[in-house]
């Protein structure tokens, strides 16, 4: 698949078409795509933040463990968060501060599933001056087993 | 020594790894994350406002201190055969290349429920003085099927 190529990299571009804080109503679904997680996209992310236990890259062990496979670390939805939304999702608006977030992890993901993407911004408010959207997510495999479930503040670009 | 659900007491510290924040780390968390937002790539636009906060040039994202948490929870927990369940973090102040963060985590409670057993974890992230960039909260689940990896 060529998903990471045909990723924008440039988050100026479409920018117009993204809701503002005033367009985004709370509770109405976001437009998400699905996105098959290959081995190489783990072990970047893993690179990125420096995971080497050997779950993650060594099947052979992996097979000894719970999980009877490689699996990805629990943190990944960092990326399925980008790679299950469309170039104009408002997550990607320029600026966009992330405030904080909470994840609750129920499998793990694997390499080769096939995932997608429930959101929604949930609330949205003004506090000191600042604008926040809070968003929900829920990542599902192929067989539609919840991963993970997580909530994030977002401050609002201005 | 493997940390076992019964030997753990409230006050027991996790250490987690030292990390070097760059312009390359960020770049390559950036490539990792798909998160290309220019808070994280362009020194230009990081000269300006948001609203009434200014960073005054590029910053990590606030991610990668939830992901560098995260791999100390589990590296943690799967020796023990325990399993994350949960994080909740919170940013305090932006992390800058150049800075070196480190997360860290001290035992908060024990709990029992009907079907397991959980621990409640309070973590931080300070940079190289000692300042909080990141707070938070895991939650581990110690089955009592253990697999010990």
């Amino acid at each position: 698949m060529a998903q990471t190529q045909a990723f924008e990299t440039d988050f100026w571009k479409d920018a117009n078409l993204r809701k503002v804080w005033d367009d985004i109503v709370p509770g109405e679904p976001r437009k998400t795509i699905p996105y098959t997680l290959t081995k190489e996209a783990i072990e970047l992310y893993c690179k990125s933040v420096g995971e080497t236990h050997p779950i993650y890259f060594d099947e052979a062990y992996a097979k000894t463990t719970r999980y009877g496979g490689l699996i990805a670390p629990p943190s990944i939805h960092i990326l399925l968060m980008f790679s299950c939304t469309p170039a104009d999702d408002w997550m990607r608006s320029p600026g966009t501060v992330n405030a904080g977030q909470s994840w609750s992890y129920n499998i793990p993901a694997r390499p080769g599933d096939v995932i997608t993407l429930q959101a929604r911004a949930l609330d949205k408010f003004i506090k000191r001056e600042r604008l926040f959207v809070v968003h929900d997510n829920v990542f599902f495999n192929q067989k539609g087993d919840v991963i993970c479930s997580g909530r994030g503040w977002t401050i609002r670009p201005m | 020594m493997t940390t076992t659900f019964e030997k753990l007491r409230a006050g027991d510290a996790i250490d987690g790894p030292a990390f070097a924040v760059s312009r390359d780390s960020i770049r390559l968390f950036c490539d990792a994350s798909l998160d290309y937002n220019p808070l994280h790539l362009d020194d230009e636009y990081m000269k300006g406002s948001f609203g009434k906060t200014n960073f005054g040039g590029i910053i990590m994202h606030g991610m990668n201190n939830f992901g560098l948490i995260s791999r100390m929870i589990t590296d943690w927990a799967y020796p023990a055969g325990a399993i994350h369940r949960r994080l909740e973090t919170r940013w305090v102040k932006p992390v800058r290349p150049g800075d070196t963060i480190q997360p860290s985590g001290t035992i908060k409670a024990k709990q029992v429920t009907e079907k397991s057993r959980w621990v409640l974890i309070d973590v931080v992230v300070k940079n190289q003085t000692g300042e909080k960039v990141a707070t938070g909260e895991a939650l581990v689940e110690f089955p009592r099927d253990l697999f010990c990896q």
